[in-house]
């Protein structure tokens, strides 16, 4: 049945998984000074990893050990409750419930999303039918001479820089400089030493949505002449000189949002009213 | 009478996470509901009341939650409410005898007696047992205008990777509003005011008009607003955002020198739950045994001291009347001075959570009823209003587009998406594509299929709650939500699978459908 063959699958991801964090775990050392160097690199093209590979690898061991064994378990557990089918019928004994997320779902993906107006999260993963292709077509090593690295495409300004990335990570938190501006990130893997097999110096594996990361200014254009008016009932649109309107007159272009705030309230703490921290998010404010 | 120059807008958001648990007694989760009854929602309806009685005229605008509607419409949920409201009288009686010897402690143990037996009496004789209905009554009677909110508080700017999922949720909002309001809604609160432009075409779509945001939602707009907070702005799509006022969040909310932190108010972290003498307040803390608040507390502020005096019912009504005062005359020369400049009256949009009234600042809810009174008959130069009179009486806006923006730390999406929730968005996504995989699948299912992708909506709304992440973030209750995620993840994945290999495990669907019972009229169609 399809969806055996899928969740058998699944778990036996996990048990790679497990079988690779193991080797993971003894690669740490070396990794690590790869890391300190991806981290420089990182920087200076304006990005900024911010997971280190250690504590992914290791994360990923002690989430990997501990799914692979509630499974495990789970696994047994629903074998029984097939045995005494008859049983629940008859006695319509409660439903046992138990779940885990799953460690990964097996498919060749990248997304992104902003956490703030110059951090994107990434997360990915590749298929383990992809794997193979790339093995079959690349070599057996295929995962072992090359390393994975991101492609960040600033598409409204039209750069891209690229982040290396490792393969004990499977999401990323990346610093980019500019907010209000369209992203989108592509996984890729390079060769790290020449190799036969390999003549190529960039294999592309899969793209990003893309996002629009928010804007965290305020938007003055010192060229804007005219302002713009929607009716709402009756959907006219009209159109006005900044120049006639008093509220500009007054305060003067709104260079920032300091200035009209210091226009307005004349007696009171600037700084304390503009705070852009928001305090019903504070831990109190709530039940939870 | 002055000139009226300008409105204030009072919008309150009242949420709390589908907690419903059949199948125990053992949540604690549950308790918040009940809490949030006899604290705000219970003293909210109470003071509406006595507005009109008074004949004051007021206008206040509250969005409730599906997932609130959801619970306050449930039979059990309203049963175990009972339940804890006679636990609580019995509490406070004990409460009475035990504080005998002391004059002002008794005073309010008969004070709580009184309270927790007049929410009794309100919540089955004059609401019978339906709050929905009070609250539908008085925006029926034009006082109160109520807004909807995503189906299960989803936060869109994680969500709209897939935007069908983001679709959903403002699909099922607008419904579960017309069920209970037999009308259209004509705002939304977005969850954690979380603002992407790409649902304007839907919140367009479900006939919505506004939406709230943060201010630098406004502030940050492009083109940028040439009058700020101070008047909604149209998006090209044609939705119209309302920016939440700096100044006045701040009188409320500041943590140095909001309002709620007078000295003469009820301390909340002071509860018998924690002090009082173990196996006598056994029977009214955690199942567990664990000590949890109970709600009667019997200490004020008082100052930074840990030694904390009585509180004084009329003292804390005098505080409450005094900073009403404040708000009033600050909004008055806040507008005095916008109204110079502008060519339309300003409105100052006032933003809060509505549990922040009564559970958190216990005066809130009387504090709300004296300034609406002062705004009513005092000299004054503006009025209350509700977003929607306002676009009516000056539909004329500036055209820009909101920034995106949330009302969580610092304005983005750091509260929901960090080190200590990302795991949870993977899933998320994933879910939300087999969701629609299996909608475009089965467009004509019957019978138990259509059950069973009816009941994977479901339980994908509930893992999207933003709540859990928040939680995570939070550091409090992180067990439950990360079980929450768990279960309607896993028993989405688990009907997922048997949805496809025509294999549907009818007990297991049954079992779910009933702890998982929010939405009973919802249809997976939605996702197509």
């Amino acid at each position: 049945m399809p969806r055996k063959t899928k969740e058998n699958n699944e778990l036996k991801d996990e048990i790679k998984k497990e079988k690779k964090a193991t080797t993971t775990a003894k690669k740490i050392s070396t990794k690590s000074a790869t890391k300190k160097n991806t981290t420089k690199k990182a920087s200076s093209t304006k990005a900024d990893a911010k997971k280190t590979t250690a504590k992914k690898a290791s994360s990923a061991k002690v989430d990997t050990k501990k799914t692979t064994a509630k499974k495990a378990s789970s696994a047994k557990a629903t074998t029984k409750k097939k045995s005494t089918t008859k049983a629940i019928k008859t006695t319509r004994a409660e439903i046992v419930e138990y779940y885990d997320l799953p460690y990964r779902y097996n498919q060749t993906i990248i997304k992104t999303l902003a956490q703030t107006p110059t951090t994107l999260f990434i997360y990915w993963d590749i298929s383990d039918k992809d794997r193979k292709n790339y093995e079959n077509q690349y070599g057996e090593d295929f995962f072992q001479i090359t390393k994975p690295v991101l492609i960040v495409y600033n598409d409204t300004l039209g750069y891209n820089f690229e982040v290396e990335i490792n393969d004990f990570a499977n999401s990323w938190y990346l610093h980019v400089a500019d907010s209000k501006c369209n992203y989108r990130i592509e996984l890729g893997r390079r060769p790290i030493q020449k190799n036969e097999n390999i003549n190529v110096d960039y294999i592309y594996i899969t793209s990003s949505n893309e996002i629009e990361s928010p804007n965290d200014k305020i938007l003055f254009n010192p060229n804007q002449k005219m302002v713009y008016f929607r009716n709402v009932k009756t959907n006219i649109e009209t159109s006005k000189s900044i120049n006639t309107l008093s509220f500009i007159q007054n305060m003067g272009k709104i260079y920032d949002i300091y200035d009209l705030y210091k226009e307005i309230y004349q007696n009171e703490n600037i700084e304390e009213i503009y705070n852009n921290s928001n305090p019903s998010s504070s831990p109190s404010s709530r039940f939870k | 009478m002055q000139q009226k120059k300008g409105y204030v807008s009072f919008v309150l958001h009242a949420h709390l996470p589908f907690i419903h648990h059949p199948e125990s007694d053992d949540y604690l989760e549950e308790s918040w509901l009940y809490e949030a009854i006899s604290e705000t929602y219970i003293p909210l309806l109470t003071n509406f009341q006595k507005l009109v009685d008074e004949g004051v005229n007021f206008r206040i605008t509250m969005s409730m939650t599906p997932p609130l509607l959801s619970m306050l419409d449930n039979k059990l949920l309203q049963r175990k409410y009972i339940k804890y409201l006679k636990r609580m009288i019995e509490l406070s009686e004990k409460e009475i005898k035990r504080t005998a010897g002391d004059e002002r402690l008794n005073r309010l143990a008969h004070y709580y007696f009184d309270r927790y037996s007049n929410d009794l009496h309100i919540f089955k004789e004059v609401y019978e047992c339906n709050l929905i209905q009070g609250f539908k009554h008085f925006q029926d009677i034009g006082v109160l205008e109520i807004i909807t909110c995503g189906a299960t508080h989803g936060y869109f700017p994680i969500l709209y990777v897939n935007e069908k999922t983001v679709k959903a949720q403002i699909a099922v909002g607008v419904q579960t509003y017309e069920k209970y309001f037999g009308r259209k809604p004509h705002g939304i609160w977005l969850p954690e005011c979380g603002y992407v432009p790409e649902a304007d075409k839907y919140l367009k779509e479900f006939g919505i008009d506004y939406i709230i945001t943060e201010s630098h939602g406004i502030l940050y707009a492009d083109p940028t607003p040439i009058y700020g907070t101070f008047a909604p702005i149209v998006s090209p799509e044609g939705v119209i955002a309302f920016g939440r006022d700096i100044e006045s969040s701040r009188q409320v909310w500041s943590s140095i020198n909001g309002y709620p932190g007078d000295y003469n108010y009820r301390e909340f972290y002071r509860d018998i739950g924690y002090e009082a003498d173990y196996d006598y307040i056994k029977p009214y803390i955690a199942h567990n045994g664990v000590r949890v608040h109970t709600g009667i507390k019997y200490y004020r502020i008082t100052g930074d001291t840990d030694f904390k005096d009585y509180y004084n019912v009329q003292w804390a009504k005098d505080s409450a009347e005094k900073q009403a005062g404040h708000f009033f005359d600050s909004r008055s020369s806040q507008i005095e001075h916008l109204s110079e400049y502008m060519e339309t009256p300003p409105i100052i949009l006032c933003p809060y959570d509505a549990e922040l009234y009564g559970h958190w600042w216990y005066e809130g809810p009387y504090w709300l009823y004296i300034l609406f009174k002062k705004i009513y008959y005092d000299d004054c130069n503006f009025e209350l209003i509700t977003p929607s009179e306002y676009i009516d009486k000056y539909p004329n806006m500036q055209i820009s587009s909101p920034c995106r923006s949330s009302w969580g730390a610092n304005g983005y999406s750091e509260v929901w998406l960090n080190p200590t929730n990302d795991y949870a968005h993977r899933h998320l996504h994933v879910a939300g594509d087999r969701m629609c995989e299996l909608a475009n699948l089965y467009p004509n299912a019957k019978g138990l299929k259509k059950k069973a992708l009816n009941q994977c909506a479901r339980e994908l709304l509930l893992a999207q709650s933003s709540d859990w992440l928040f939680i995570i973030t939070n550091g409090t209750m992180v067990d439950y939500a990360k079980k929450r995620i768990k279960d309607h993840i896993g028993r989405f994945t688990k009907l997922y699978y048997q949805i496809k290999d025509d294999n549907i495990d009818e007990n297991f669907l049954k079992d779910i459908s009933k702890k998982d019972c929010i939405f009973p009229e919802i249809d997976y169609h939605i996702y197509q």
